[in-house]
């Protein structure tokens, strides 16, 4: 008996032992961390979920923390009930993947506007691997939940990432965004979340509530367009920024209008960041009483430091500039003051001697919205791939990945990857002496 | 109730015409004892109201009814080319006629300028919104918080009061 017994215990130890190895070989299996990221990005398209998540971000020179009741339905269904702090609680969005509705019920209004679920685009996740270095940081639970914990570093000077991705749904569980200068500027976490649910379609249909007043806040147009589309359009000169922090690429451009003020908006991203440009004829528009006096390329310009997003405001011939990003103070400054500086047509003359090209290609390359460094890129990398200078423009912007490109050169990726990171050594803002970078 | 320089722009006109509720009245009257500019605004509409109040209430000539009663085959051109002539003899409705025309040109001047006073205020959230929304294009950017920087801005951009929010760091 006693034996039996015996033995009965060896084997449930034996059991337990085997189960333990066989787990802690599960928790040891490497993931790539770009496959962990890719996770990360499919996950929205995949998963169904509905929990309580918890945001902790700067305002302004304080921190504000906002609870939210947070539902997705693949692939882009989303709806938000916020629940603190008191001044939000109530507060309601329902994004059907086209229209979000906003519904505030403290004053029985509805704002109809855009989506806030964009997609995913191939040139995103190129541009995010091209920007930015993914390393893994092991694994961690997250309320129950093993989570892969991943970090995401810009190449250049800007805002990291941190990602705690759920291991069984690629969910992000919990993110950090670190300004090196700042520190953490934005923490999220689920403190409660549900997978595997079967959300009714209902739930992501905004039924507008008896007397409510409605608003239609579509105020840019959808689509976009190059500057020299821009300029046509509006009859105002629409500025190019010469040069802006490595990385960042025109992403597109369109008109925005709000009652009688009529803006050129631009934007440039580097896949995991924005900084937008709003212009302006400076007659329509005062100077706001917010933020503080600043001098960018010595003219007289506003700083408002709202916490998570700064913007800078300054008066240039006449316009009014605009830029918002989630940037450095001084790179937000430096871009601007390239801006500022005016020097378009000499820079047109300087560049073309450098790269051997005529002034109207830069120029129109110009129009097309690239920044200086990205022109020579183009041009240099046109010249020495033997591409034409639309296919090498997608390329620089990140509509086409290398291994793309390599595929139709019938080259090599390693070699066309040599080739790129020799132009980008050459046409860098800190080989060209007429530039300087933003940092 | 509080408003924001926006709001009381919209209202100045109701508020000086006494078409307000008394705690919309209230907080014009609030409003306009802290901002400069509304002041202004206040006292540019109320001269402009005072002068097209002030014109005078002139009986119509005797011509005038002449014309009004003639019979519709006498043809328009006769009554009307009699206005010059009723004019000159009249410089009381001819110094009105040239007030109202005055008047009717300086409103794209006062419209442009409080259109610029009004783009200034919601410049930055307008463009903040625009922003937010853009952003969501970003993948890895947190949409619950978009949500709150956009939703502040609608309601800023609708003329309500700016969310406080925020605690000390």
């Amino acid at each position: 008996m006693t034996g039996r017994v015996l033995v009965r215990g060896a084997g449930a130890v034996l059991f337990v032992l085997a189960a333990g190895a066989l787990n802690a070989g599960a928790q040891l299996l490497p993931v790539p961390p770009s496959r962990i990221l890719q996770m990360a990005l499919e996950a929205p398209r995949l998963v169904d979920y509905e929990g309580t998540k918890v945001i902790t971000v700067l305002r302004g020179d304080r921190t504000e923390t906002i609870t939210v009741a947070e539902a997705h339905k693949r692939p882009e269904r989303m709806r938000l009930e916020y629940v603190s702090p008191e001044d939000l609680a109530g507060r309601l969005i329902v994004d059907d993947g086209a229209t979000a509705w906003h519904y505030e019920p403290r004053l029985n209004m509805a704002f109809e506007g855009p989506t806030l679920g964009g997609q995913l685009l191939s040139r995103d996740r190129t541009l995010l691997l091209r920007n930015y270095g993914v390393t893994d940081l092991g694994v961690e639970d997250v309320i129950g939940r093993q989570a892969y914990v991943i970090a995401l570093v810009p190449h250049h000077p800007g805002v990291q990432r941190r990602l705690w991705v759920d291991r069984a749904t690629g969910t992000i569980l919990r993110s950090e965004e670190l300004d090196p200068s700042r520190g953490v500027i934005l923490s999220a976490y689920f403190s409660r979340v549900s997978f595997s649910l079967n959300l009714p379609e209902a739930y992501f249909e905004f039924r507008m509530p008896a007397g409510a007043r409605a608003f239609r806040m579509f105020t840019t147009e959808a689509g976009t367009m190059s500057p020299a589309a821009l300029q046509r359009r509006v009859g105002f000169p629409v500025l190019i920024p010469p040069v802006l922090p490595e990385g960042y690429t025109f992403r597109g451009g369109a008109v925005s209008r709000f009652g009688s003020l009529t803006s050129v908006y631009l934007r440039y991203s580097n896949g995991g960041n924005l900084i937008s440009f709003f212009e302006a004829p400076a007659g329509s528009i005062g100077w706001p009483s917010a933020g503080r006096a600043i001098a960018v390329g010595g003219r007289p310009a506003r700083f408002v430091d709202l916490g998570y997003f700064r913007v800078l405001i300054w008066e240039q011939g006449r316009l009014r500039v605009t830029a918002v990003g989630t940037v450095p103070t001084e790179t937000m400054v430096t871009a601007a003051g390239q801006i500022a500086a005016g020097r378009e047509q000499a820079l047109v003359q300087d560049v073309s001697r450098q790269i051997e090209s005529d002034p109207a290609t830069v120029q129109r390359l110009r129009g097309e919205g690239l920044t200086f460094p990205e022109v020579a890129r183009t041009v240099t990398l046109a010249h020495r791939l033997g591409t034409d200078l639309g296919t090498t423009i997608r390329f620089v912007r990140g509509s086409l990945s290398a291994s793309d490109l390599a595929g139709r050169l019938g080259m090599p990726q390693e070699m066309l990857q040599q080739t790129v990171q020799q132009t980008a050594r050459e046409t860098s803002t800190s080989s060209s002496p007429f530039l300087s970078s933003p940092r | 109730m509080t408003i924001n320089h926006h709001r009381a722009g919209q209202l100045l006109s109701a508020y000086l015409d006494g078409e307000l509720l008394p705690r919309e009245g209230a907080a014009v009257q609030e409003h306009l004892m802290e901002c400069s500019s509304c002041r202004e605004e206040y006292e540019r509409l109320r001269i402009t109201k005072g002068l097209l109040g002030a014109l005078p209430v002139a009986d119509p000539p005797a011509e005038f009814w002449t014309a009004v009663r003639a019979p519709r085959s006498e043809g328009a051109g006769p009554r009307f080319s009699r206005w010059p002539s009723v004019l000159l003899r009249r410089p009381v409705w001819a110094a009105a006629a040239a007030l109202v025309i005055l008047l009717l040109a300086l409103i794209p001047f006062v419209k442009g300028t409080v259109d610029r006073l009004h783009a200034a205020e919601i410049g930055v959230d307008l463009y903040v919104r625009e922003h937010a929304l853009e952003m969501s294009t970003e993948p890895l950017t947190d949409r619950a918080y978009l949500g709150v920087v956009a939703g502040d801005a609608d309601l800023v951009l609708a003329g309500e009061q700016a969310r406080r929010g925020g605690a000390e760091k």
